[in-house]
């Protein structure tokens, strides 16, 4: 079987993977260890000591840290649920051969995904002024007689981000489900509408199964993301009002560089992330099998 | 057979694009190494100077390089408009790393921020105690920009706080010029209201995440977010809970008009949609821009605290100076820039009273011939003297080293204060979180 | 058709109407408002206006010198997106062909590398980066560099976990027809593996060149120098500053979102075609 030993690996797939795997190792895994001893320390700027869990012990009093806990997590458990299930719905809709227009539609609801996101944070900073596009409308036709203020009070200005955050990427997380989608034979919908299926029938009892793997990686990717949360709060709301739109990875940025650098403190909080990532990873990971 | 196309011209583009890359981060790395080797012969002689506001410091630092520039034609001079946020960021991810390339030379510091700076990286700032003699200028600007009898700064404009306000509304409701002289907060939102009743427009702007006015009601009454020794003082500090309670009353009042950002503050007064502006002089060249606005406004003292004793009709807010980055590359020049300029000249604080009604700290200047001319703008009112007169009275303070470290932990209790909760726990609480976040 | 369906199939056709109209408007508002005046565009104008040429005049006179932020975005997404390609790609196919008990190890760690935050990383690699400089040929990685931003976007999990998953569907009997007629291991990666897997590779390509063109956070704390700087930070600089200029701010937004509009539009067919590679198996 001269096959099998060519596909052992060997120094030639070493090589294949060593750049990779050099790069990961200085760039991810070498820097996380650099601040996990970092984070031991205490001081500003370059007067670092050890300090034991003193950064750690300040993480449990620290309202702004709480508040960015807060914020992440609230984004998290509101946008990811309703952009995915947003992302499913429209994908099913438009997996439908017979529907018109299917391209056209397709093509526009992907493409908030080509704007960066400090472009699309500023445009929705301006529609959604004070005296800006939206107020204007929503007076408009009545639906409200203020202007709300959008970016000045909490309730708004966490619903801002969550809009912004789901124009941004529902899109994106449609093309994984429509291209799964696409590699389910349509036979099989086509056997259920002779049975006498709904539509929601069929998205419940056959979309759902056999996308779970893709859901499941989406869900876990969306969760990445919105625990890392940092150019939408910073270029829309700057976190405020008052620290309650603020994130976990800007609460960081804001101990590195808006205030005098606490680089100890600062990885402190970041390791609340890792361990976030990883419980919540985990726990996705777990409830993806035990449905199989 | 697209893609096949586009990935060729992908590679081809990579190709030019990597030689060009290649040769300029060899130059990159080339320059910063002769940084680091030795700062004072950099072969580029460009002096860069940051400042962040376009109606007015941008426009001082342009008229202080074309009076240099007549002197030494063969200096080029590089202004960079850069956001405050952005200059605060950039000084502190290059000085932690001693990465220089990209720093200005001259960068304009806000008064609150300053300490901070000096004390966090102190070998990094050029001493300017040769061409900045303190007794030439404003004594408070002495504890902003000297640490240990060594001065860092060149003072730039004055923080006096005073009340800008439209004469016409105040008229039309009900009040007289003498009604905003001199006067107590409580009377300010009395006026307030009635100014929202009879001309529909706000008295004042209010920003949730920017709370100025706190600050200057309690350097009013003589206190700050730090005591005298910079330890962080919130929790007993009666002024700093006059003060909230005082902002409370204005956002409960219903006569503001919530903005989020500069640019929506300026607009709030310069399309006409408030009656009036409490905050530092450096304001007016920005309430000038509304040109059919002249003759409207005038300007009265800072509103005091009534239920504080110690609080008088005088503070300030901002106000900045100019500061030189030892290790850019040009440090002389930079020196020589700011003797001859900010340090001295007269004649430029002149003009520039004139052009962007800059309030100097510069003692001097004071002689200057624009200094005591009233203005049309604000109703033939002599505004400098006033200004002046004010600037005498402002209760100094000690900044500390974390203002604004301070400040956004200080929005969230603000915030908690005003929907309801208890105004000494609170405080309480911010102390101990206040004292962690500065490390004390 | 019955009724019941019938009504159901218009109700899909308003809600698509309804989110394309959503996903499709900040495009329009964004173009409008680069032909027209920023006071105009405050005032939320829906009228194409006049004045692109005065907005675009101001954006290339302005000292935020936009265009060398273009030609440095362009640079580091070209740059970043070939290397990425290459590398990320090798390693998915390594770890998918070559077959052993180290493999499924190494390539777990890869796996956890997601889940490490950026922010986490930030101070390290800066700190890192900063001792870059000093250091002859890691100099032209280090901070200040465009080669800062590039380096740390070649190899990344999500890279190597998609093109391992797409190697999935490659035919591995073409990698022994290509052993027997002599072909080595790189050389079979690179005539046989590559042209093969062209949608795979465009599905990536349109992912990573917006992810690197889109960047933020990284070059905003790498990338210090004026001349450095890329289209992502200067439109932020733009929307922070004192007097934004909405004209000229929307005019840039909308020439910094071509280049991946372009590629989009260009590359769908093949990107959605790849995307499906990575869901299958």
């Amino acid at each position: 079987m001269k096959g099998n030993t060519q596909n052992k690996w060997n120094i030639r797939a070493w090589l294949f993977v060593i750049p990779s795997v050099i790069l990961i190792i200085a760039f991810v895994f070498y820097p996380m260890i650099q601040a996990f001893i970092t984070s031991f320390q205490t001081g500003m700027v370059d007067n670092l000591s050890f300090g034991g869990i003193a950064n750690y012990k300040r993480l449990l009093t620290d309202s702004t840290f709480k508040k960015a806990l807060f914020n992440t997590i609230l984004f998290l458990i509101v946008q990811v649920p309703i952009m995915i299930f947003l992302a499913l719905i429209v994908s099913s809709m438009l997996n439908n051969k017979k529907l018109k227009f299917r391209g056209l539609f397709r093509t526009a609801i992907f493409l908030p995904c080509v704007t960066s996101l400090v472009a699309y944070s500023i445009i929705f900073k301006s529609l959604f002024a004070n005296d800006g596009f939206i107020n204007g409308v929503l007076m408009n036709f009545h639906i409200v007689s203020e202007p709300i203020n959008w970016l000045t009070e909490t309730t708004f200005a966490r619903l801002l981000i969550i809009i912004a955050i789901t124009w941004r990427w529902t899109g994106y997380n449609m093309i994984f489900y429509l291209s799964g989608l696409q590699s389910i034979d349509d036979s099989i919908y086509e056997a259920a509408s002779i049975d006498g299926a709904t539509g929601s029938q069929k998205f419940r009892y056959m979309t759902l199964p056999l996308l779970k793997p893709i859901i499941l990686f989406t869900t876990i990717n969306s969760t990445i993301g919105t625990l890392q949360l940092f150019d939408e709060p910073m270029n829309i709301t700057q976190g405020g009002p008052a620290n309650t739109t603020i994130t976990i990875s800007q609460y960081i940025y804001n101990l590195l560089f808006k205030y005098q650098p606490n680089f100890g403190y600062a990885a402190a909080v970041s390791f609340v992330v890792v361990i976030l990532i990883v419980i919540l990873s985990f726990i996705q990971l777990k409830v993806g099998d035990k449905n199989e | 057979m697209r893609l096949k196309k586009v990935a060729t011209l992908l590679l081809a583009s990579t190709i030019v694009i990597g030689v060009t890359a290649c040769g300029n981060s060899q130059n990159s790395g080339e320059s910063s190494k002769s940084v680091a080797e030795n700062g004072k012969d950099s072969k580029d002689d460009t002096l860069t100077i940051w400042a962040w506001d376009e109606a007015f410091n941008i426009k001082a630092a342009e008229n202080a390089k074309e009076i240099f520039l007549k002197d030494n034609p063969d200096v080029k001079i590089n202004i960079v408009t850069m956001a405050q946020d952005d200059i605060v960021a950039k000084l502190n991810t290059s000085l932690s790393s001693r990465s220089y390339a990209g720093l200005p030379d001259i960068v304009l510091i806000e008064d609150y921020k300053a300490q901070g700076y000096l004390t966090s990286y102190q070998d990094e700032f050029a001493d300017l105690s040769d061409i900045a003699k303190k007794d030439d200028f404003a004594s408070y600007k002495t504890a902003v920009n000297q640490v240990d009898g060594i001065t860092y700064g060149v003072p730039f404009d004055s923080g006096v706080a005073a009340t800008f306000y439209r004469t016409d509304l105040i008229e039309k409701a009900g009040y007289t010029k003498k009604d905003m002289e001199d006067i107590t907060w409580e009377k300010y939102i009395e006026i307030g209201k009635a100014v929202k009743e009879k001309c529909g427009v706000s008295m004042c702007t209010l920003d949730p995440n920017d709370i100025g006015q706190i600050r200057m009601m309690m350097q009013s009454a003589g206190t700050w977010y730090t005591d005298a020794d910079g330890k962080v003082s919130i929790a007993n500090n009666q002024a700093l809970k006059d003060a909230i309670a005082i902002y409370k009353e204005l956002v409960k009042s219903g006569c503001t008009k919530q903005v989020s950002d500069w640019d929506q503050f300026v607009g709030a007064f310069n399309n006409g949609d408030v009656a009036s502006v409490v905050i530092g002089c450096w304001i007016a060249p920005s309430i000038k821009k509304a040109e059919d606005q002249s003759g409207k406004w005038a300007i009265a003292p800072f509103p005091k605290m009534k239920e504080n004793k110690d609080s008088v009709n005088a503070s300030s807010i901002g106000g900045a100076g100019w500061y030189v980055i030892k290790n850019v590359g040009h440090e002389q020049l930079a020196k020589d820039f700011l003797a001859a300029t900010f340090a001295s000249n007269v004649d430029l604080m002149n003009t520039l009273a004139e052009k962007i009604t800059l309030v100097s700290t510069l003692n001097a200047a004071a002689k200057a011939e624009n200094y005591s001319k009233p203005s049309e703008f604000f109703g033939n009112q002599e505004i400098f003297g006033d200004f002046a007169k004010w600037t005498s009275e402002v209760p100094s303070v000690n900044y500390g080293l974390n203002t604004y470290a301070i400040e956004d932990l200080m929005t969230e209790a603000v915030q908690a204060i005003v929907g309801g909760a208890d105004v000494d726990s609170i405080l309480n609480d911010y102390q101990a979180q206040a004292e962690a976040a500065v490390g004390q | 058709m019955s009724k019941k369906s019938k009504v159901m199939n218009c109700v899909q056709y308003i809600i698509l109407i309804i989110l394309a109209f959503i996903s499709v408007f900040p495009f329009f508002w964004m173009v409008i408002a680069a032909t027209n005046k920023s006071v105009d565009v405050t005032k939320g104008t829906l009228i194409p206006g006049t004045y692109l040429l005065e907005n675009l005049n101001t954006l290339m006179s302005s000292d935020l010198q936009y265009f060398t932020a273009f030609k440095n975005s362009l640079m580091i997404a070209v740059i970043t997106t070939t290397l990425a390609m290459i590398v990320s790609s090798a390693a998915g196919y390594a770890f998918e062909v070559y077959k052993s008990k180290a493999r499924d190890f190494v390539f777990n760690i890869i796996l956890l590398s997601m889940m490490v935050p950026f922010a986490a990383l930030m101070v390290p690699l800066f700190r890192l980066f900063s001792k870059f400089n000093s250091i002859p040929v890691l100099n032209t990685i280090g901070l200040n560099t465009p080669g800062a931003v590039i380096i740390i976007a070649v190899a990344t999990a999500f890279l190597i976990f998609f093109f391992r998953q797409n190697t999935k569907t490659f035919p591995k009997d073409l990698i022994e027809a290509a052993r027997i007629d002599g072909l080595g291991e790189f050389q079979i990666f690179l005539r046989i593996y590559m042209p093969t897997m062209k949608s795979t590779y465009a599905a990536a390509t349109v992912v990573t060149f917006m992810t690197s063109w889109n960047n933020y956070l990284w070059p905003l704390i790498a990338l210090q120098s004026e001349n450095k700087r890329t289209l992502p930070l200067i439109i932020s600089a733009m929307g922070s500053s004192y007097t934004p200029d909405y004209g000229m701010i929307m005019t840039a937004v909308v020439l910094a979102t071509l280049p991946t509009t372009i590629l989009f539009f260009v590359m769908q067919k093949q990107f959605v075609a790849g995307m499906t590679g990575s869901v299958k198996g």
